[in-house]
């Protein structure tokens, strides 16, 4: 089963609710999932003691650097989709986690900061392509974003898709739903209503649909 | 309830990959190039001589000052002063 590592070395981009959101969506769907907590911060954890850990789904924690390619390895193998949430920092925990990915989905804030520091992600994902002689899928996603787009948002996701950077449709708005899932645990069928809850579950099945695609995608096995 | 799409567990595969040593240091390099380093502590103390296999005990400060001295003093090395104190130790803990 293919491997999904959500990497930014910028902190606060959204990473954690990326993974709690399309870990929880994919097991909605049929998929048995891990994830795999490798943030000092512990969201993932937090997340996994509010409510029992939704059916198909188990977590993973306390990974170091040098079981990191191991652990994957041996999810991969059980049959689980692998989801890892990275701290965000730039460490060679990152980039060995990079190295096993079938996909890496960048979080970013539709800021000039996020992008930024979020591109130093998609450069190293060139760098181990070139280094491993593989090719490695990877994705962009805006996290925390406004019903009306800004000009900023607008301009730098223009921007990275004239670099040729994919950008997966939809992103995830700043919504009451994915805050709440790390106070009451669970998916969002599971959770008390928040905001506008069915928008939400719509958006979070959208995004985790868009990114199953890419994993089956031709180019994604070639 | 929001039925979610469902997966064709079958579609889903997992690309080749590698983990051999010599991959993974072109995965270091390549991250290191990038700033991506090493973060977690490493364990500390210095490694043994790779040539008598000798060990360096951490003392206090205090206690390193007067070893210092006293080997000194004797023109011995301060791991002298150590392996007598523990014949010492040993002499004591035998009771002969």
């Amino acid at each position: 089963m293919p491997t999904i590592v959500i990497a930014s070395p910028k902190g606060g981009a959204g990473k954690s609710t990326t993974a709690v959101v399309l870990g929880t969506e994919l097991a909605r769907a049929g998929a048995q999932v891990t994830l795999m907590d490798c943030d000092p911060n512990g969201s993932l954890s937090l997340w996994a003691t509010r409510a029992p850990v939704p059916t198909r789904m188990s977590l993973e924690s306390g990974i170091t650097e040098s079981e990191i390619v191991r652990r994957i390895r041996r999810a991969e193998a059980d049959g689980a989709v692998v989801v890892v949430d990275l701290e965000g920092v730039a460490s060679r925990l990152v980039s060995r986690a990079i190295s096993q990915a079938d996909l890496v989905i960048t979080p970013m804030r539709a800021t000039t900061l996020d992008a930024t520091i979020g591109v130093r992600a998609l450069h190293l994902v060139a760098e181990e392509e070139e280094a491993l002689d593989r090719h490695i899928r990877h994705a962009v996603v805006f996290t925390m974003t406004r019903a009306i787009r800004s000009k900023q948002h607008k301009g730098i996701e223009t921007s990275l898709r004239e670099q040729g950077v994919d950008v997966i449709m939809p992103g995830l708005m700043e919504r009451a739903a994915y805050s709440a899932l790390f106070e009451f645990g669970g998916n969002l069928e599971t959770l008390p209503p928040q905001g506008n809850i069915a928008a939400a579950r719509d958006e979070a099945g959208r995004f985790a649909r868009a990114v199953y695609d890419r994993l089956v995608a031709e180019e994604a096995v070639a | 309830m929001n039925e979610p799409f469902r997966i064709d567990a079958g579609a889903l595969r997992t690309r080749p990959k590698t983990d051999t040593t010599a991959d993974l240091k072109a995965v270091d390099r390549a991250g290191e190039a990038q700033g991506f380093v090493a973060r977690e502590p490493r364990r500390g103390g210095r490694k043994p001589s790779p040539r008598t296999g000798q060990v360096h005990a951490k003392v206090l400060p205090h206690v390193r000052d007067e070893l210092l001295e006293e080997a000194t003093r004797r023109g011995v090395t301060q791991g002298v002063l150590i392996e007598e104190a523990w014949a010492l130790y040993r002499k004591h803990a035998s009771g002969s």
